[in-house]
């Protein structure tokens, strides 16, 4: 089958402007100078993704992510590399992909803000030259899943931001792309907003086999919309799989939180660092690879009898921050 | 081109109808400004006139006459804005990345704009100048002027959308609108017909699109027209054609620095 998303070897860098000099002197001389440096945003970057699949995209900020998007989207040119969406070459073919695509810039809009959300679907619909009937049929039918009822009705202006970006993912599914691009689409969204914003797009793209591209620093929306994550840094890749095996391969070390007839427990194993401890609970960081659970447990209960436990992974903000650490210091040593 | 391609830009201009129907204040404040301002002109016109100054030889044809260039320059949409905070806000990644021509979507929109904003600055401006002038033009002259104002106004419309272009680069395109609105004031003949300039200046202006935009279709309100309808039609093509080519270079220029070197 071919992939919906290819990428070999893409590399993009950019000449900018070297920061401004202090001094009124510097300033005067920057007037008249233009120092420029080349960055390199993304750097032999390869991937690919299957129809229907569901991928975050993720890396710190600067690592290359939007570029990336910018470049599968078609409104980058690579400076090296291939890149293929849905069998096209978006700097080429960007009109021809225009139809079978959807983005999603969480930061920007394509709603016009004085007008309801209809009249800009009723353009949309023209402007991806829509059946009439059958534009008018989809729009009920994303109006019903994504609930906007009366909200279409309703000035941009005057919507909230998780209406509005419920609004935003609406406009780009109208003409039924085959892949949907989002780059930050739960940014500044309160937390029932990004809940029904995820939900939205993981059965969404269940229902109707849309491929997924998404980018974020919430581990949130990785985390309940997709399975797949690719990490990129400095423009590299640095991790591409499933999200579980993400959690293997960097966790190493689990919580365990113990209820129990003491007051605290005092524990000193080898990779066992207390993280609280008093009033009946106590809670640990365990580097289960230096000492298994069950030796931390077996230590708990010869100090008091156990009530409760609780164990977790550590959060996937703390694995991702791990990742991007290691990467840092990688390329520090290098 | 195809009707489905015709409908897709119309949707354009549909849409800006809409908002500017629904979003009345800024209409509204051009028709004030309108109204004013031929007022304090027409005022000034008969002072010169009693004051036996040459300038003002025809107070009242000069009345009409800045009633036909405030209507081109009042009815023409201010598109450069509207792109450069698009292109401020990256909201033009939306427009760049749709199956439709930014320019002629730009363009479309902005001659939507234009089609709610003429008729109603055409009625107010022929009002206050026959309300303060208490004559009219000949039909004939009228007839003539209406579709060049219209047409100056699209071409007007044209060249703003290559200032707004500008924001690619330059990120905020005002003082290039400022030059240009100060050139249109002189070398355009915005309160002055041009045939009362120096010589040498109407020379320069004749190099430029200005005469064409304003003293050209305003002049037929004259005694004695400046330009003849032919001569007029031709400038019409010869700028239009330079203006579609120079928009057109401007954005190839500001697309392929957009695909090269991001934004």
């Amino acid at each position: 089958m071919q992939p919906a998303v290819e990428l070999h070897q893409v590399s993009k860098s950019f000449r900018v402007r070297r920061a401004r000099r202090a001094g009124v002197g510097a300033c005067i001389r920057d007037l008249f100078t233009r120092q420029m440096d080349t960055v390199l945003a993304v750097d032999q970057l390869s991937f690919s993704i299957a129809p229907g699949e569901r991928v975050a995209f993720i890396g710190p900020n600067g690592a290359g992510k939007s570029t990336t998007l910018k470049m599968l989207a078609g409104i980058l040119q690579p400076d090296s590399g291939d890149v293929r969406v849905l069998g096209l070459v978006p700097s080429r073919q960007r009109r021809q992909l225009a139809f079978q695509i959807g983005t999603v810039f969480g930061q920007r809009s394509q709603l016009w803000y004085q007008l309801p959300p209809r009249d800009t679907f009723e353009l949309l619909g023209r402007v991806y030259e829509i059946d009439q009937r059958e534009h008018r049929r989809r729009i009920e039918a994303l109006l019903a899943v994504f609930e906007l009822g009366k909200l279409i009705d309703t000035p941009v202006r005057h919507l909230s931001l998780g209406e509005r970006m419920r609004c935003e993912i609406v406009a780009s599914l109208l003409h039924s792309p085959r892949m949907l691009f989002l780059d930050e689409p739960t940014i500044g969204l309160d937390v029932s907003a990004k809940a029904m914003i995820r939900e939205l797009l993981r059965t969404e793209s269940e229902r109707e086999r849309v491929t997924l591209l998404l980018t974020s620093h919430d581990t949130g929306d990785m985390e309940r919309v997709c399975r797949r994550v690719i990490v990129i840094h400095r423009g590299q890749l640095l991790w591409n799989g499933s999200i579980t095996a993400l959690r293997r391969g960097y966790l190493k070390t689990k919580r365990v939180t113990l209820w129990s007839e003491a007051d605290h427990l005092e524990l000193r194993l080898p990779g066992v660092r207390v993280l609280s401890s008093g009033a009946y609970r106590t809670e640990l960081e365990v580097a289960v690879e230096i000492t298994p659970l069950g030796q931390v447990v077996d230590a708990a209960v010869r100090q008091a009898a156990i009530r409760d436990m609780a164990i977790e992974d550590a959060p996937l903000d703390e694995v991702i921050r791990d990742l991007y650490a290691n990467a840092e210091r990688r390329s520090a040593t290098s | 081109m195809t009707a489905v391609v015709l409908t897709k830009y119309a949707a354009f201009s549909r849409i800006s109808v809409v908002l500017a129907s629904r979003e009345r204040g800024e209409l509204y404040g051009r028709v004030a400004f309108f109204a004013v301002i031929l007022g304090v002109f027409s005022s000034l016109w008969h002072a010169v006139a009693e004051a036996g100054m040459p300038v003002a030889a025809d107070p009242k044809a000069l009345v009409w006459y800045l009633a036909a260039t405030e209507w081109i320059v009042l009815s023409a949409p201010s598109i450069h804005l509207d792109i450069q905070d698009a292109i401020r806000r990256g909201d033009v990644v939306y427009r760049l990345g749709q199956p439709a021509s930014y320019l002629l979507a730009e363009f479309a929109a902005s001659l939507g704009l234009l089609a709610v904003r003429a008729p109603l600055l055409g009625v107010t401006g022929f009002v206050c100048a026959l309300a303060f002038t208490g004559s009219v033009p000949p039909l004939q002259a009228l007839a003539i002027l209406v579709p060049f104002a219209l047409l100056a106004a699209a071409l007007m419309t044209a060249l703003y959308l290559s200032i707004g272009l500008l924001a690619f680069w330059l990120q905020d395109v005002s003082p290039v609108y400022w030059v240009w609105q100060k050139l249109m004031f002189v070398l355009g003949g915005l309160m002055l017909p041009l045939q009362l300039y120096p010589e040498f200046v109407q020379r320069i202006a004749a190099f430029t699109p200005f005469p064409v935009l304003l003293s050209g279709p305003a002049s037929f309100v004259l005694p004695v027209a400046s330009v003849s309808p032919a001569t007029l039609a031709r400038d019409f093509v010869i700028w239009s054609s330079a203006t579609a080519l120079i928009v057109r270079w401007i954005f190839a220029r500001a697309t392929r620095a957009l695909t090269v070197n991001g934004g």
